[in-house]
């Protein structure tokens, strides 16, 4: 989760040089083409993480710990040598041994050339239902919606959910 | 029972870790399967530590050697079986033989690296592997023997990486009916973090907090419609509204509910209402303020509606956005695979097991989902396990304790001479 500036995004925006926390997949959706169905799948994913990716950023938070005092620059470079060499020493340790997630591995594995009688793990996915349609709820109190904001494409249920989304919500995903 | 030449059942799943001795009833060892550590400290904690009475969760960094279900991180692992294995059962490795429950469709390169680790890292005598359905339908036959005259049953396990469901004839997985979905405890908890942090709080660190308020809070409801409508109205009728209290480190170390008999009072609604379909914008309104009033005081949050649309994630995925069948559906694709003569059969005697079938009336809703897709003249009969979370390990403690249990291993001397895929032949899976 960094702060990033958001001027540079879309015509919509409001200059703001407030820096506002953002989950690192929802950027990375945003930045790329401010696509609906991109940051559909950015949640998505979110949704199967295993936590792992918040040790790496507990390393930089450290930094921002120990940096409150800007005005110390120097004692700001010691303490970023010595949180390099912290990372050098556990943390990447650990990391380099679990750099491969479960995908990469499925990839070696190579399940395609098997034949087909045999199973594997991709042939027992359940696959996709039998009825596309669904339900959407309301991303401010969670009841039936029946309507969509213009601009992000999230759904609310009545007027009063809509204006709390335009206040706090719209484009700007807390996370 | 230490030590000795006894055979150590050990189920490795990916959230609690199910250890103990073969013959047992029940594990020595329920605990979290990961490593933790809190943001101000270096120091790791490991397993069952991070359930200590004095230890407050709140941030902490979790470090899972699973991932979706596989074991991917062995050195994370390792660590946890040490402290599972010296500390709380104070058992020797080299002196005992372990039953090992994986997940199916195991690929060779992890079977590899779970070998390594139980025969170069621990030196175990012997290593036997068997898979979670096939030990749950031992265990349910052995219980209840006249259900199961057929030999054969369907275990829906629904653990904390993904669900399976698996047709299990004479103790022997169907390999190719097996049908899995992608979600499990640690989507819902997923989930209900994004909720609670979009409404109200910022919780998405705090994954052991969620986890308990999810087990405390959470139920299947049987009508979402209806039960969409009670949650509207205000504070003092709606039946489903409770909060959760954060830790603060100083008072409380650890988070719960605020009031657990007002949390309960959704069961004393009967099941099959027919609601009044009347909002008034009174409730509504009133239903905001008290939305906004609790969460400044104290750290706590409010939760009324997600407390069944977590649940609800499982019997219909799509409407998160996955392009996924419900759990119902899982079931019917599992059982379609198999011949038509065990279809019937296979219908009748349905086992549900692991941890997230615990939310209340979920066999409810689950026989009320699958009976629309069923042919009339099948009947459809669902058995929940007492103990979901151990339904798998006592299994294995079961088959640990069979006379024959020695030849179905490989021994440590095997494994050296031939290596580990001629060794992985002997399991058929």
């Amino acid at each position: 989760m960094e702060g990033e500036d958001e001027e540079n995004v879309g015509p919509f925006r409001r200059t703001s040089a407030r820096t506002r926390r953002m989950a690192t997949r929802m950027a990375s959706a945003l930045a790329s083409s401010d696509n609906r169905a991109q940051a559909a799948l950015a949640r998505l994913e979110a949704l199967e993480s295993d936590n792992a990716a918040a040790e790496v950023v507990d390393l930089n938070d450290d930094d921002e710990y120990d940096s409150a005092d800007e005005e110390d620059h120097v004692l700001m470079q010691k303490k970023q040598s010595k949180n390099m060499k912290r990372k050098t020493r556990q943390g990447k340790a650990l990391e380099k041994k679990a750099a491969r997630s479960f995908m990469d591995v499925l990839q070696e594995a190579n399940l395609e050339s098997l034949p087909p009688h045999v199973p594997t793990y991709s042939r027992a996915a359940v696959g996709p239902p039998s009825t596309s349609s669904r339900r959407y709820y309301c991303s401010v109190c969670g009841s039936s919606a029946n309507y969509t904001c213009v601009r992000c494409g999230t759904r609310f249920c009545s007027c009063r959910c809509q204006v709390i989304h335009n206040d706090t919500r719209c484009l700007k995903f807390v996370a | 029972m230490t030590g000795g030449s006894g055979v150590v059942v050990l189920d490795n799943g990916g959230g609690l870790l199910k250890a103990g001795f073969g013959g047992d009833m029940n594990p020595i060892a329920v605990v979290p399967n990961c490593m933790g550590k809190l943001p101000g400290s270096k120091k790791w904690l490991v397993a069952d530590q991070l359930q200590a009475q004095d230890v407050d969760v709140t941030g902490m960094t979790l470090r899972r050697p699973i991932d979706r279900g596989y074991l991917i991180n062995t050195e994370v692992q390792r660590e946890v079986w040490e402290r599972v294995l010296h500390n709380l059962l104070q058992v020797d490795p080299t002196n005992s033989s372990l039953l090992l429950v994986e997940p199916q469709f195991n690929p060779p390169a992890l079977q590899h690296a779970t070998d390594e680790l139980v025969f170069e890292e621990f030196g175990f005598k012997s290593l036997g592997v068997a898979d979670a359905p096939s030990l749950v339908h031992l265990y349910e036959a052995s219980r209840q023997p006249s259900l199961f005259r057929a030999q054969c049953s369907l275990v829906v396990d629904c653990g904390f990486s993904f669900t399976h469901a698996c047709p299990v004839l004479h103790n022997f997985t169907l390999n190719y009916a097996v049908r899995r979905m992608d979600l499990g405890g640690k989507a819902l908890t997923n989930y209900l973090k994004e909720l609670v942090s979009y409404r109200s709080l910022n919780v998405m660190d705090e994954t052991l907090l969620i986890d308990d308020a999810k087990e405390k809070l959470c139920f299947v409801s049987l009508d979402v419609p209806g039960d969409l409508h009670l949650a509207r109205l205000s504070s003092k009728d709606s039946p489903f509204r409770c909060s959760y209290i954060l830790p603060d480190g100083i008072t409380y170390k650890k988070g719960f509910v605020k009031d657990l008999d007002e949390a309960h009072r959704y069961c004393s609604i009967p099941a099959n209402r027919e609601w009044v379909g009347k909002d008034s914008t009174d409730s509504d309104r009133s239903k905001f303020e008290d939305r906004k009033k609790p969460e400044l005081s104290q750290n706590e949050f409010v939760l009324t509606n997600e407390r069944f649309l977590v649940p609800e994630m499982l019997f219909h995925p799509i409407d998160l956005g996955m392009n996924q069948a419900g759990i119902a559906e899982c079931i019917v694709r599992a059982i379609q695979a198999c011949h038509p003569y065990l279809q019937p059969v296979l219908f009748e005697s349905i086992i549900l097991t692991g941890g997230t079938t615990l939310f209340p009336r979920f066999a409810e809703r689950l026989e009320r989902e699958l009976r629309p897709l069923v042919p009339d003249d099948y009947q459809v009969k669902i058995i929940a396990q007492d103990d979901p979370i151990l339904g798998a390990w006592r299994g294995g403690s079961l088959l640990a304790h069979r006379p024959d249990f020695e030849l179905m291993c490989v021994t440590k001397s095997e494994y050296e001479e031939m290596g580990s895929m001629r060794c992985r032949r002997r399991f058929f899976h």
